[in-house]
C-alpha cells in the first residue's frame, strides 16, 4: 500500500516536474530575438495607458500623452514643435516651418514651411496645412482642443501663397506668443494621401486639401469620417463595432509619415514597434534599428522589468524611491537594485498643481462659498501650506512648489519674479492674525468661528453669519500614498489656525466628476476637491488662464470670477504684453489652493544609452536622438 | 434531466438580466457622468454635451438600457471608448489568456494536489501528514502577491532562471513563444490552489475510508490498492468535482494579483481597470462574462456530480 501511495505521489509530482521541465527547456524566442539585435531600444509605457488612436485629428476622448506625445508625434510631426531641451519653448530645429511672422497689427500670420518630405516622396506643403485647417473648419466639434472663439473661429481667411507659404488672416489682433504657442501649436499637416474617402482612392480625391479655406465642409466631413473609421472611431456610429487597432501597422494610409519613425508592429495591448523612416528630412536621423514600446499593467511589473534589464528606458515608481535628493532637478541615489545598470533623471512636466475652492458652494448651510470669497481667508489658508517642507519630506525632495498660475519650473521666461518669490510663505502666526483681524475667534486644534459678522473693517465679510465655522469638506483622489500623506499634513497644518478640514478619499474620476463648476444660486454642496493633478499646459503651451481661471470657463471648476482677472487674461491673448499682470494678480489673489507639484517621472536610462536627456517637459520622446 | 436544464437556463437568464440591470444602473451614478469620465478635466460644456449626444447618453436611462439589450441580442457587447475597441475584442484578447494561465495552473494543481491529499489520508497522523499539512497551511496563508514577489526575486532576479513577466503580445500562442515566462505565474497560482485542493482531498478520502462499503470491501478481502482506487477514490473525488465546477468563474474572472505582478493583462486586470476608468461598457461586458461563467460553473458542478454519483438524479422531485 505504502509503495502504491509513494508511486501515486511520485507520479503527480513527476507530471508537475515534467511540465515545468518541458516548458523551461523550450526556446525563449522573444529573448533570443532581442539579444540578436542590440540596437533595439525598448521604452516602458506608463501603466494601463497604451496608445490607442493614430489619427492626429481626434476628439478629447483620445487626446492623451500616450496617443500624441509618445505615439503620433513620432510619425506625424506637428507644424511647430514645442519642448526645446528641458524648456517648454518652441524648438525651431524640429518644427516643420520657420517661426511665424506677424504683421498687420498682429492680424496676419505668415507661415513658411521648410523642406520636409513625406515618406512617399512628396513635400510637406502649405496645402497639407490647409488640409488640416479645412478639416478643422468642418469638424471643430470633433477636435479635442476646440473652444469657442479660438481656432478656427478667430480665422477670417487662409491663403496658400505658394507651396511653402501660407497666410492666416485673423478676425482680431492676437498676442503672437499666444497664437503661436496655443493656436498654431494645434496644427499637424496631413499628407495628400489622406485626402480620400475610400480605401485605394486617388490621393486628393476627397477634395478637402486643395480647396479654398472653409469652402468644402461636406467633403472634409466625409474625409474625416473615413480617416476616423480607419483609426477605429466611427463618428456616425460611435458605439458600433470597428476594431481598426490591429490594422494600424498594415494600413497604407498610416505608413505615410513625415516624422522619423514608421509603425511596424501594433496591437491593442500596447505593444508598439517602430522602425526608422529612411526618408526623414529632419535634423537628426535615427540610428537604432527599432524603437519598441512595452506596455505594463502596473508600476511593480514595470519595476520588475527594470531590475531584470528588459527595458532600456523606464521609470522608477514612487514607492521604490529609496533616497531623497537635496535638489529636485538632480537625481539622488538610485534604487540599489537599479544603480549598477541605470542612471536616473527627474522629469517635471509643464504644469501647475492646485485644487479649487468652490466659490458657489452651498455646503455647510451656505457658509463655505462666502468664506472662500474672502481674500484674507484664502491668504490664511495658503499661508498654512508649507510646500518646501512637503516636497522634502513627502516627495523625498522630488517636488516643485506652485506659487501662482505659471509653473516656476521647468526653466522658462514666463514666470515672474513676484511669483517665484512666493508672497505666502508658511507662517502660522500670520494665518491666525489674518483670521482674528477679520472678526474670527481662532481656536487652534478646534474650529474657529465668526465672532464679528458684517462687511466692515475687522469683520468676517459678506454673507458670513455670526458663529459660522471654519469647517470644510475636502475630497481628494486616492491611489497615491504621497497624496494621502500630503492631505493629512495639510489638514494638520490648517488645524493649527482652527480651520477644520474633513478629508475623504475617492477615485480620480469621482473627484473630477464632483469638481464641476456650479452657477450661483444652484444647490451645489462640494467645497474643496483635489484630483491631484492640477493643470498641464499642453497643447496650449503659453500658460494663459482662459481655460481655467476666466469667468465661466469650462475648467474653472471653482467658478472663480474677477473682472480684473478677465481683463488681464484678455490682454494675454489679444495684445503683445507679458504675462506679468495676469500672473502676479492670480499669485496674489489665490483663486485656488496652490499645491506642491511632485516629479512626473524619475526616468531610468540604461547605462550606455545616450540622447535620452534632456527630457521634454511636454512629455514627448525623441528616440531618433538615442545612441547606444 | 431536460426539464432540469431548461429550468436552470431560464433561471440563468433572469440572473444575467438582473446583473446587467444593476451594473447598468450603477454606471449612471458616476459623478459628472460618463462624458466627464471619458473626456477628463479639460472638457468644455460644449464638448461634454457633444459627447453625450454622440454616444446617446442624453437619452432616458431605460432607452439606453433597451438599446444595450438589443445590442446584446445581436451579439454586440458595446464599445469601450477608453480602449478604442469593441468590448468583445477587449474580452476576446484577455479571456483566452486568462483561461490559459488559470486553466494550466488549475490542472497543474489538481495533478499535484490529488496524490498529496490521498497520500496524507492514507498516512494520516504520520510525520509526513503533519509536514504536508504544515506546508499546505503555510501556502494557504501566504498572500498571493508575496509568493509571486518572492518567486520573482529568487528565480528571476537572483538566479535568472525565468523571466519576471509574461510576453504582452495579444495572442493565445504567446505561451509557445516564451514558455519559460509562464513558469512563475503558474507556480504562484498553483501553490495557493494545491494547498486548498489537497486539504479537500485529504478530508474527503478520510471520510470515504470510514464508510461501511469500504469496511465491507476490506472484509471481503479486497487489497489496499483495490480499496483505495477501486472504491474510495471515485467517491472521494465528488466534493472536488463540485469545487472544480465552482472554479470556472475564477478561471474566467482571472487572477488580478498574479496578472498584476507578472504583467499579464488578463480578465482580472481588465475588469479592475474598467472599473477604475469608469469604462461602463467594459464593466458591463466583463460582468456579463463572469455572470455567465458563474451560472455555467454552478450547473457544470451539478452535472458532474450527477455523472459521478448515480444516486443523484437531477430534477427528480
Amino acid at each position: 500500500m505504502k509503495g502504491s501511495i509513494r508511486r501515486l505521489v511520485a507520479s503527480g509530482l513527476a507530471v508537475g516536474a515534467l511540465t515545468t521541465g518541458l516548458i523551461t527547456t523550450l526556446p525563449a524566442a522573444t529573448a533570443t530575438a532581442g539579444a540578436a539585435t542590440p540596437s533595439v531600444a525598448t521604452w516602458a509605457e506608463a501603466p494601463q495607458t497604451p496608445p490607442n488612436y493614430i489619427f492626429p485629428f481626434m476628439g478629447l476622448q483620445y487626446f492623451s500623452v500616450s496617443n500624441i506625445n509618445n505615439f503620433q508625434f513620432l510619425m506625424y510631426r506637428p507644424l511647430y514643435w514645442f519642448g526645446n531641451g528641458s524648456t517648454p519653448n518652441l524648438d525651431p530645429a524640429l518644427s516643420l516651418a520657420n517661426q511665424p511672422s506677424y504683421s498687420n497689427g498682429s492680424k496676419t500670420v505668415t507661415v513658411s514651411l521648410k523642406n520636409y518630405k513625406w515618406s512617399n516622396g512628396e513635400s510637406v506643403t502649405a496645402t497639407d496645412v490647409m488640409f488640416w485647417m479645412n478639416m478643422l473648419h468642418a469638424e471643430k466639434a470633433n477636435w479635442a482642443d476646440y473652444s469657442q472663439g479660438a481656432l478656427p473661429d478667430n480665422i477670417k481667411s487662409i491663403t496658400v501663397n505658394s507651396p511653402t507659404k501660407v497666410t492666416f488672416n485673423l478676425t482680431a489682433p492676437v498676442n503672437s506668443y499666444w497664437f503661436t504657442y496655443n493656436e498654431l501649436s494645434q496644427i499637424t499637416p496631413m499628407p495628400l494621401a489622406w485626402d480620400v474617402t475610400a480605401t485605394g482612392a486617388a490621393a486628393g480625391s476627397g477634395g478637402c486639401a486643395k480647396a479654398a479655406y472653409g469652402t468644402v465642409d461636406t467633403q472634409c466631413t466625409a474625409v474625416y469620417t473615413f480617416l476616423s473609421k480607419q483609426a477605429g472611431f466611427d463618428p456616425s456610429n460611435p458605439k458600433g463595432a470597428n476594431n481598426a487597432l490591429p490594422t494600424y501597422a498594415t494600413n497604407p494610409l498610416w505608413q505615410v509619415v513625415d516624422g522619423p519613425w514608421k509603425l511596424s508592429v501594433f496591437d491593442a495591448s500596447g505593444n508598439v514597434t517602430m522602425v526608422p523612416n529612411k526618408t526623414y528630412s529632419g535634423p537628426t536621423k535615427p540610428t537604432i534599428s527599432k524603437f519598441v514600446e512595452v506596455p505594463f499593467t502596473t508600476d511593480s511589473a514595470e519595476f520588475n522589468a527594470l531590475v531584470s534589464g528588459s527595458v532600456d528606458v523606464g521609470y522608477l515608481p514612487t514607492s521604490d524611491v529609496t533616497s531623497s535628493t537635496s535638489n529636485p532637478t538632480t537625481a539622488g541615489s538610485n534604487n540599489p537594485r537599479l544603480e549598477s545598470s541605470y542612471s536616473m533623471s527627474p522629469l517635471y512636466t509643464w504644469s501647475i498643481n492646485y485644487f479649487p475652492y468652490n466659490f458657489n458652494s452651498t455646503g455647510d448651510g451656505g457658509a463655505a462659498g462666502p468664506i472662500f470669497k474672502q481674500l484674507y481667508f484664502r491668504q490664511a489658508f495658503q499661508t498654512l501650506v508649507d510646500q518646501p517642507l512637503y516636497n522634502q519630506k513627502i516627495f523625498k525632495g522630488y517636488g516643485i512648489p506652485t506659487y501662482g498660475p505659471v509653473p516656476v519650473y521647468p526653466q522658462n521666461s514666463f514666470v515672474s519674479s513676484y511669483e517665484k518669490k512666493n508672497p505666502y510663505t508658511y507662517n502660522v502666526s500670520n494665518a491666525k492674525k489674518l483670521l482674528s483681524s477679520h472678526g474670527w475667534t481662532v481656536v487652534p486644534g478646534g474650529t474657529s468661528y465668526c465672532k464679528n459678522p458684517g462687511t466692515g473693517k475687522g469683520q468676517c465679510g459678506a454673507g458670513i453669519q455670526k458663529n459660522a465655522k471654519l469647517s470644510f469638506n475636502l475630497e481628494y483622489a486616492t491611489g497615491s500614498s504621497a497624496t494621502t500623506q500630503l492631505m493629512n499634513a495639510e489638514k494638520s497644518s490648517w488645524g493649527q489656525a482652527g480651520i477644520n478640514v474633513n478629508l475623504s478619499g475617492a477615485s480620480f474620476n469621482t473627484v473630477l466628476g464632483n469638481a464641476v463648476p456650479c452657477t450661483s444660486g444652484q444647490s451645489c454642496s462640494w467645497e474643496l476637491e483635489n484630483w491631484g493633478a492640477g493643470w498641464v499646459f499642453a497643447p496650449d503651451y503659453y500658460p494663459t488662464g482662459e481655460a481655467i481661471f476666466q469667468t465661466g470657463a469650462g475648467s474653472n471648476s471653482g467658478s472663480y470670477s474677477s473682472k480684473q482677472n478677465d481683463t488681464n487674461i484678455a490682454a494675454t491673448t489679444s495684445k503683445n504684453t507679458s504675462l506679468a499682470n495676469y500672473e502676479n494678480y492670480l499669485t496674489q489673489q489665490l483663486p485656488v489652493v496652490y499645491q506642491p507639484n511632485a516629479v512626473t517621472s524619475l526616468t531610468e536610462i540604461k547605462k550606455g544609452l545616450t540622447g535620452v536627456t534632456p527630457q521634454s517637459p511636454l512629455w514627448s520622446i525623441n528616440p531618433e536622438n538615442w545612441r547606444f | 434531466m431536460l426539464g432540469y436544464l431548461i429550468r436552470r437556463t431560464i433561471q440563468a437568464l433572469i440572473v444575467i438580466l438582473g446583473v446587467t440591470l444593476i451594473v447598468f444602473l450603477l454606471g449612471q451614478l458616476i459623478p459628472g457622468g460618463q462624458a466627464r469620465a471619458a473626456l477628463g478635466p479639460k472638457a468644455t460644456y460644449a464638448q461634454l454635451h457633444h459627447y453625450d449626444v454622440q454616444y446617446g447618453l442624453n437619452q432616458p436611462i431605460w432607452v439606453q438600457y433597451w438599446h444595450y439589450l438589443l445590442g446584446l441580442f445581436k451579439g454586440n457587447l458595446g464599445y469601450s471608448v477608453k480602449r478604442n475597441q469593441t468590448v468583445a475584442a477587449s474580452i476576446g484578447v484577455a479571456l483566452p489568456r486568462t483561461i490559459l494561465l488559470v486553466g494550466i495552473s488549475t490542472i497543474f494543481a489538481l495533478i499535484v494536489a490529488v496524490p498529496i491529499g490521498v497520500s496524507q489520508a492514507v498516512r494520516r497522523n504520520s510525520a509526513y501528514d503533519y509536514a504536508m499539512t504544515g506546508i499546505s497551511f503555510f501556502l494557504y496563508a501566504i498572500p498571493a502577491f508575496l509568493i509571486a514577489t518572492l518567486l520573482i526575486i529568487w528565480f528571476s532576479f537572483d538566479l535568472g532562471w525565468f523571466p519576471s513577466s509574461v510576453p504582452t503580445d495579444a495572442g493565445l500562442w504567446s505561451i509557445f513563444t516564451d514558455p519559460r515566462s509562464f513558469v512563475l505565474p503558474v507556480f504562484s497560482l498553483a501553490a495557493l490552489t494545491i494547498a486548498s485542493y489537497s486539504r479537500y482531498m485529504r478530508s474527503s478520502v478520510l471520510d470515504t475510508l470510514t464508510e461501511d462499503y469500504i469496511r465491507t470491501a476490506r472484509a471481503k478481502g479486497a487489497g489496499s490498492r483495490r480499496v483505495l482506487y477501486g472504491h474510495a477514490l471515485r467517491n472521494a473525488l465528488l466534493p472536488l468535482l463540485t469545487l472544480i465546477g465552482l472554479t470556472l468563474p475564477a478561471i474566467v474572472g482571472g487572477a488580478v494579483i498574479i496578472e498584476d505582478v507578472f504583467n499579464y493583462p488578463g480578465m482580472g486586470l481588465l475588469t479592475v481597470q474598467a472599473a477604475n476608468n469608469d469604462d461602463i461598457p467594459l464593466v458591463l461586458g466583463t460582468t456579463l462574462v463572469l455572470t455567465v461563467a458563474t451560472v455555467v460553473g454552478s450547473l457544470l458542478a451539478d452535472l458532474l456530480y450527477a455523472a459521478a454519483d448515480p444516486r443523484i438524479r437531477l430534477g427528480a422531485e
